[in-house]
């Protein structure tokens, strides 16, 4: 039972932050790229790049919420 | 449920007052001490505390003006968000108080479910608000746009997000203090510095990123594009 909760938390955590990861990257790099080639929109990029890693980052956080629930189940 | 250990300090009528709601009243008086020294005297010309408080102001003013398109509702709801900003900002922040950590109970507010939810909310309702002043009757519309079929998931997107708000935050602020009690507990010296300067960072962008959602929830039920 602690095994397979301590297992399950891993997981989460670890899909969780994989997923978010590439995202993060590809948008991110994207981000730069676009900057790079019309730095004049630069503020107006990095507004919506910030509110892109929002979302994205949610989804991360919902992995580690349910891997925290489950932490504190063992006991 | 996350980090609600018993720390009731007394009771105000019905009300329970906890650790957390006194940390609360400290960073409002802190934040309303600041004001009303800034701004006792003021003159055309700033100088010191006025200057600074005024470069705070007309930032986060231009900030969200730039971003919030329909122009009253801007000039309404920016004070609002700049307050967010700040208290969320220093209520993150207040982890890192040098010796906070030995005041037995004590943890930033905003690593609570509760106080994130109660921000989320406020914004969610301030979102209807500013959607019925700056639209009237006409701001239902909204809801069943493109068309009718669409009501439910409208609805829904009106709950999931002051819930992803609470989420993002409290996840942040409440994984980073994890991290850093674990860290501290392995390698009690020198290594955690490097995660302190790295929870500076989150900490003003969590600040940042929620202000800016809420400012674009408000942009996005005032705008003229629905």
């Amino acid at each position: 039972m602690e095994m397979g909760l301590a297992l399950g938390a891993a997981i989460a955590v670890s899909f969780a932050g994989l997923g978010g990861g590439v995202g993060m990257g590809q948008a991110g790099g994207k981000a730069v790229e676009a900057i790079a080639r019309q730095p004049e929109a630069g503020g107006d990029i990095r507004t919506l790049v910030f509110i892109t890693f929002a979302f994205i980052e949610t989804l991360t956080i919902y992995g580690l919420v349910i891997a925290f629930m489950l932490v504190q189940k063992i006991q | 449920m996350f980090g609600m250990w018993d720390a009731v300090l007394f009771h105000l009528g019905p009300l329970p007052v906890d650790h957390l709601i006194v940390t609360e009243w400290a960073i409002i008086l802190l934040l309303g001490v600041f004001a009303a020294t800034a701004t006792k005297k003021m003159e055309l010309v700033p100088t010191g505390l006025q200057n600074g408080i005024e470069w705070i102001v007309t930032f986060t003013y231009d900030f969200f003006t730039s971003l919030i398109d329909n122009e009253d509702a801007a000039k309404t709801w920016a004070p609002l968000l700049s307050t967010f900003f700040m208290f969320i900002i220093i209520s993150n922040y207040s982890g890192l108080i040098p010796g906070a950590a030995h005041v037995s109970g004590f943890q930033p507010p905003t690593s609570n479910w509760n106080v994130t939810a109660t921000l989320a909310l406020i914004t969610a309702t301030t979102v209807q608000i500013a959607g019925f002043k700056a639209h009237g009757l006409h701001y239902l519309g909204h809801f069943i746009s493109p068309n009718p079929l669409m009501l439910p998931l409208n609805l829904l997107e009106e709950i999931t997000h002051p819930l992803s708000l609470t989420v993002r935050l409290f996840g942040n602020i409440f994984g980073e203090e994890m991290v850093y009690a674990f860290m501290l507990y392995m390698v009690p010296f020198l290594i955690p510095t490097a995660l302190m300067a790295l929870s500076l960072l989150l900490g003003g962008i969590q600040a940042i990123v929620f202000t800016l959602l809420s400012a674009n929830y408000i942009a996005a039920s005032t705008g003229h594009g629905h």
